[in-house]
């Protein structure tokens, strides 16, 4: 497999802390990559860097060989990072619309977005509630609207932000299979999730954050049973770590 | 079929708009029929901006940039105003400009104390560079009665260009809010870092509402001072009359929607004007206390406007239309 993105020393200090510090890792092309660690770890700091909505102080951020480090988040975005939020903030328009927005740097005219946003809701089983307003809906129904926005952007790469956080059993139930699909579809996945189990089942490989630095790197099972993650998680003692 | 019903009405209502001028003969009535189009378009390019959640106290500025481009080259060059409102047009644009440095770094509030400061250095410009505007003396639109010079002995031709630029504005700003551009507005206005991260350059986008605010005000400002035939400083880069009013109106009718800035200005305009001749002879000001009382009372009560309160009718009707059809 080859690498989408490569990150290598990424760098960002808050004054005097170090949201995140010399973090080097790639993402294959067609995986699915975790990324846990304790609450304040840097994990969404480092989806802002990949974005480019938080400029880095030092590293490069490189997706197919070309550098992304310089460039603004809208012409990432045309290179094929696409990402949702952690606190879904869907625009005041209707489902559809909100799904038509990124899909205007492809089609210039409304009655082509249209169809094609209505293609992306059909793929997210949104398609029933195109016309309803975001504010009417479920919190898992909106996080489908986040994913369903990000996928309009055709991206190469998806970074996700805590899409399951939140929902019940059964809606993450529902929601699980659709990360899947995405990358079925041709979607390499980078996701950030505190579910542990859902983590696990769907996830290739998993990164892990603790305090800025990336402290382990692995298959699930290789992971967990790593000594400086249980010790970022738990609090441990461990000698040699 | 109600879609129909709501076209012909509209229709209706236009043509009665245009027979106006030949039933009312009252200059009273005209003027105030010609003004209220002024505002409904100068509020409506005014609003261009709010799309993307940009609130400006500064279009006096534009107003004013057109305004004197016109009149300094009719009066001074003997230039016909009608190569002076393209003129305007542009120069108000240099001056749109000029405000998205701030309007692209700056957020909220912020961006609009600087578009004031922008009308109010203007201004003081205006006063000081007598060579060019006269000074606060002003700039008089001399009365020789012609088409190509803007000046007409009725007041019926500047109802129905007044009339056309009200139309021209509210089927731009219809365009503009449902095209991509107003759509990458609206993401802006929700949330700029997710507009950002789904790939729209959002600074593009503020940058090109105002580009088109910008050169539609100095536009609609050339044919309204030629319609006064009297521009000074104070009032060209009037904050009252240019700046707090269309913004009034927007606010009031709804901010940030194609119709708000049309409901805005039908209604507070006959009203400014009366409020001004009977409140403003008790106790100069006292107009300006009901207006205040007004925007405190909308704000708090009907946040999205009064097009807010009509518009769930309207769409009761289209929906309602829609089910006729599957039927």
């Amino acid at each position: 497999m080859d690498d989408l993105l490569v990150v290598k020393d990424l760098t960002k200090n808050f004054g005097g802390l170090a949201a995140v510090s010399e973090v080097s890792f790639e993402v294959r092309r067609g995986e699915i990559l975790g990324l846990i660690g304790p609450n304040g770890a840097g994990k969404t700091t480092l989806f802002n860097l990949i974005s480019g909505l938080l400029a880095s102080d030092r590293g490069s951020i490189k997706l197919e060989g070309e550098d992304l480090t310089k460039k603004p988040p809208y012409k990432r975005s045309a290179m094929g990072v696409g990402r949702t939020f952690q606190v879904v903030r869907p625009f005041d328009m209707t489902v559809l619309e909100n799904v038509m927005v990124p899909i205007f740097a492809h089609y210039k005219t409304s009655r082509e977005a249209k169809e094609k946003a209505f293609e992306i809701l059909k793929m997210v089983r949104m398609d029933k509630l195109a016309d309803k307003m975001p504010a009417n809906l479920t919190l898992a129904q909106r996080k489908r609207i986040e994913v369903a926005r990000a996928l309009a952007t055709k991206p190469k790469l998806l970074l996700l932000d805590e899409v399951l956080a939140g929902l019940n059993p059964t809606e993450v139930a529902e929601n699980l299979p659709l990360i899947r699909q995405v990358r079925d579809s041709g979607v390499t996945i980078l996701f950030i999730e505190h579910l542990m189990d859902a983590m696990m089942a769907i996830s290739e490989r998993v990164l892990v954050m603790d305090q800025g630095a990336l402290i382990a790197c692995g298959t699930p099972d290789e992971v967990t049973s790593d000594q400086c993650v249980i010790t970022a998680y738990l609090g441990e003692e461990v000698p040699g770590c | 079929m109600r879609t129909n019903k709501l076209k012909t009405a509209a229709a209706i209502f236009l043509l009665a708009l245009l027979a106006v001028p030949l039933y009312f003969t009252s200059t009273f009535v005209l003027h105030m029929f010609t003004l209220v189009f002024f505002y409904i378009a100068l509020t409506a390019a005014w609003n261009i901006p709010a799309f993307g959640g940009k609130f400006s106290l500064g279009h006096a500025a534009f107003f004013g940039l057109g305004g004197y481009t016109a009149s300094i080259l009719y009066v001074k060059l003997g230039i016909s105003p009608f190569i002076g409102v393209v003129a305007g047009t542009f120069v108000a644009m240099v001056g749109g400009v000029i405000l998205s440095f701030p309007l692209i770094r700056l957020k909220g509030p912020f961006f609009t104390l600087a578009s004031i400061a922008f009308a109010e250095v203007l201004r003081m410009v205006a006063v000081d560079w007598r060579a060019l505007t006269n000074g606060s003396v002003g700039i008089n639109i001399p009365f020789r009665p012609s088409w190509l010079n803007l000046t007409f002995t009725s007041g019926a031709p500047f109802y129905y260009i007044a009339l056309g630029l009200a139309l021209l504005v509210i089927a731009l700003a219809w365009w503009i809010r449902s095209s991509s551009l107003g759509y990458h507005l609206r993401a802006a206005a929700a949330d700029e870092d997710a507009a950002r991260a789904l790939g729209i350059n959002t600074a593009k986008a503020h940058f090109l509402g105002l580009m088109w605010s910008s050169g539609l005000t100095g536009m609609i400002a050339v044919f309204y001072v030629f319609y006064n035939y009297v521009l000074e400083p104070g009032t060209a880069f009037s904050m009252d009359l240019f700046s707090l009013q269309p913004a009034m109106n927007g606010i009031i009718g709804g901010m940030g929607t194609v119709w708000g800035p049309v409901v805005g200005a039908i209604i507070m305009t006959p009203l400014g004007e009366f409020l001004r001749f009977y409140l403003g002879t008790i106790q100069q000001g006292l107009n300006f206390v009901v207006y205040g009382l007004m925007l405190i009372a909308v704000v708090n009560f009907v946040p999205g406007g009064i097009v807010s309160l009509i518009e769930p009718w309207f769409k009761k009707k289209k929906s309602g239309d829609s089910s006729a059809a599957d039927n």
